[in-house]
């Protein structure tokens, strides 16, 4: 193969099929880009089995053909370059790159090795991509990144009766996210680490959802985002919904996010954050040993039986007033060792359930 | 003498001793404490060969005469604390190593008290008019020394280390006299021809490095020149809470391994909840039957203190312990470390039956109010009053008490 093609747009295609390649990688040849020329079409994969990301772009062909090349050196080789135009030619287990001036001999890796995948992206739903992407950020706050629990590692797609539904949780908080009228069929697990890269590889406008059972297949005008599903079954979480609360304090986002970024000066670790809840707002405090303290108070609307006291981790709290949308939250509490839920008043479509700190 | 501020106590066969005084019939005749393994020996019994930790069956062929005692435990442990409350009249600068010894810096107190030797001699006479306890003490400027005075000391003696002299004296000592120095080490300097310490003193640095390791050599030929910069220290504050178990010619079978892991596991957790401590890492240590060993570690989410998420923890390395051995261990032991104060625990959703090794699930919840409520009913009944099951069905197994495992793990 041989091709020409901008400096910049050779290095976006690269960085694009990079997100999935690992640094460390049981299989050399996961550390390479397969790079297929057709007609006038650049195809860059990268794949670390789990994760696969399929993208393309358009360069002046000069001979036809694929090689595996090093992801990581290919794409910084690239970005190091003059700006201006720079030719690709793979041939004999080399690879060559040049700028104007500057050339790179690299060695390949072997074409033969790369794992197949598969290259079907018929039927799935177009849906609104920053919609997606914005439903997405929301969840994956909450999903583990534990790999002893993979599970929790990932991130339900479940169909509902007027859409879908995203769910996950790493069993301290869980979050979970209605998009109805998007009309995603069938179910699965898929795993948030790589959801999270959508953004970044194929995020678009619009986005084409497919969940065949075995993989996640998120594709756009920029290519495709492929996501082996995780096996196993989520938790039932439903239950864990409260029917009702007793107690709400609704709070301005924005002043309670500012507060959780004092409290996280001085908390590090397991110090929780402490809520004083009553009439007239909630008093936030948060103290360690070895370091000090920070108080301070929060007005807000109360609409409870009795002052509440609860505390909490103060990154899952925040990671939770982040992820909410709209200018006020809402916090509704049970007592100091329930979990208590999160949301907007303006976004019924999202809620972050997090368990308390028991002191 | 002022510059000799140090005094390590160390009470005479103590056990022994207690059981001498606790039945006066047996004074003066060679008494075994242990049952399957010999955890002490009096003097009298020591003169015939017998030393811990020794088969009893096998001492006894050395020393038909003796008697035989399983222990007192709780009698140790009062007569340990009474001296303990002595010595501390002497000075609030104790550091108390073990149920029977102890250092203690009088310089503070001196200008009250008298001269480090004269304080020695009222050490030793109080302890042995209120107690009964023959206690031998070593004075000298340094830890170290003081650990080896008191040896050469005993029995039921004393000895000043005079500052001028302290080299000359250290030098003269056989090398097994320095405290770190067992048979394997004293084997390799006696095979290099080292057999004083002096000669110990006069080696290069480097040869002893060469031969016993950096780390052993430099220490080593510190402690042959006397320096020893560690103070007595009042608190020693733990970094690591442990136990360990000795499997005779060894265990392979993993339902057995199990059950002396939970034991281990019960120990370390009882302790830990007595200290209101919480461990992050969980180390695991086993010995093969050719000596060779090996170490796992892990470390948990939040740290916990529970005693199924040790044994949990202890089984889930075991396998990777093992792996690559196929030979019998023959000891096992464990420890919880990185710990904190009991505290704020984050609480796991319901989402399963939980893991118990997350401090916060339903399991650990559960765990640890079954753990509350049998510590409750061995502090008011005694230890052996309730524990699990696999754990008192394998009690014969073991072959020392664990009265004397607690009075070692005395904190």
């Amino acid at each position: 193969m041989r091709i020409r093609a901008e400096r910049d747009d050779l290095g976006d295609v690269f960085s694009r099929a990079n997100r999935a390649v690992g640094t460390r990688s049981a299989l050399p040849v996961l550390q390479g880009l397969k790079c297929e020329v057709t007609g006038s079409s650049l195809r860059v994969t990268g794949t670390d089995l789990e994760m696969t990301v399929q993208t393309q772009t358009e360069v002046e062909t000069l001979e036809e053909g694929a090689a595996v090349i090093p992801g990581k050196i290919l794409e910084q080789a690239v970005r190091k370059m003059p700006a201006g135009q720079v030719t690709i030619g793979a041939e004999d287990g080399d690879v060559e790159i040049l700028g104007s001036g500057p050339r790179f001999s690299l060695k390949q890796l072997g074409l033969d090795d790369f794992p197949e995948i598969s290259e079907s992206t018929v039927g799935g739903t177009e849906v609104d991509g920053e919609a997606l992407a914005g439903a997405i950020a929301q969840v994956t706050t909450a999903a583990s990144t534990d790999a002893a629990r993979p599970i929790l590692t990932g991130v339900l797609f479940e169909s509902t009766e007027d859409g879908v539904r995203l769910v996950s949780t790493d069993s301290y908080r869980l979050a979970v996210r209605d998009l109805p009228g998007v009309g995603i069929e069938g179910s699965g697990l898929i795993p948030a680490r790589g959801l999270r890269e959508l953004p970044r590889t194929v995020g678009s406008s619009k986005v084409q959802v497919s969940l065949d059972g075995r993989e996640g297949v998120f594709s756009s005008d920029r290519g495709a985002l492929r996501l082996r599903m995780i096996e196993g079954t989520f938790p039932k979480y439903q239950s864990l919904l409260p029917d009702s609360y007793p107690n709400q304090l609704v709070v301005d986002r924005d002043g309670l996010l500012e507060a959780l970024g004092r409290v996280a000066l001085v908390a590090e670790d397991h110090i929780p954050v402490r809520l004083k809840i009553n009439a007239g707002g909630v008093e936030i405090a948060v103290s360690r040993q070895d370091v000090g303290a920070e108080k301070e108070f929060l007005a807000g609307e109360y609409s409870g039986s009795e002052e509440l006291e609860i505390a909490f981790n103060p990154r899952y709290l925040a990671d939770g007033v982040s992820a909410i949308t709209g200018d006020a939250v809402r916090l509704q509490l049970i007592d100091g060792l329930k979990p208590s839920v999160l949301d907007s008043a303006d976004d019924p479509g999202f809620l972050y359930l997090l368990m308390p700190v028991r002191i | 003498m002022s510059g000799t501020p140090i005094l390590h106590c160390d009470l005479d066969a103590f056990y022994a001793s207690v059981e001498q005084i606790l039945d006066p019939s047996l004074a003066g005749r060679p008494i075994l404490v242990g049952g399957g393994v010999v955890v002490a020996a009096s003097y009298e019994a020591r003169a015939f060969g017998v030393s811990a930790p020794m088969n009893v069956r096998r001492a006894l062929e050395r020393c038909p005469d003796a008697v035989v005692v399983s222990g007192s435990f709780r009698e140790y442990s009062d007569y340990s604390d009474r001296v303990m409350a002595i010595l501390r009249d002497f000075t609030p600068l104790l550091e108390q190593i073990s149920i029977d010894e102890a250092f203690l810096d009088v310089s503070g107190t001196m200008h009250l008290l008298g001269d480090p030797a004269a304080i020695a001699r009222k050490i030793r006479r109080r302890v042995k008019e209120e107690t009964g306890l023959p206690i031998s003490i070593g004075v000298a400027s340094s830890k170290f020394l003081a650990k080896v005075a008191s040896a050469a000391a005993k029995p039921d003696g004393l000895l000043v280390v005079n500052p001028d002299d302290e080299i000359d004296w250290l030098h003269s000592l056989p090398v097994r006299a320095i405290w770190g120095i067992g048979p394997v080490t004293e084997r390799k300097l006696h095979d290099r021809g080292v057999k004083t310490v002096g000669e110990l003193a006069a080696t290069p640095v480097e040869a002893l490095s060469r031969w016993l390791g950096p780390g052993a050599g430099h220490h080593l030929h510190a402690l042959a020149w006397n320096r020893d910069p560690r103070p007595v220290q009042t608190s020693r504050r733990a970094k690591s809470i442990g136990a360990q178990s000795a499997l005779g010619r060894g265990l392979t079978d993993t339902g057995d391994l199990s059950g002396v892991l939970l034991h281990l596991a019960d120990r370390v957790g009882t302790r830990m909840r007595k200290k209101h401590k919480v461990g992050k890492t969980f180390t695991l240590r086993v010995r093969f039957d050719d000596m060779t060993t090996a170490t796992r570690a892990t470390t948990f989410d939040a740290p916990l203190n529970t005693t199924s998420a040790i044994h949990h923890a202890a089984m889930a390395l075991l396998d990777d312990a093992r792996s690559g051995h196929d030979g019998p261990l023959t000891l096992v032991g464990m420890s919880m470390s990185k710990l904190s104060d009991e505290g704020a625990v984050q609480m796991e959703l319901a989402l399963d039956d939980g893991d118990v090794s997350h401090a916060g699930s339903i399991a650990a919840d559960h765990q640890a109010e079954i753990d509350r409520q049998i510590d409750l009913a061995r502090e008011r009944f005694g230890r052996g009053v309730v524990g699990r099951a696999s754990d008192i069905l394998n009690k014969d197994r073991r072959r020392v008490d664990d009265g004397f495992r607690e009075l070692a793990e005395k904190d």
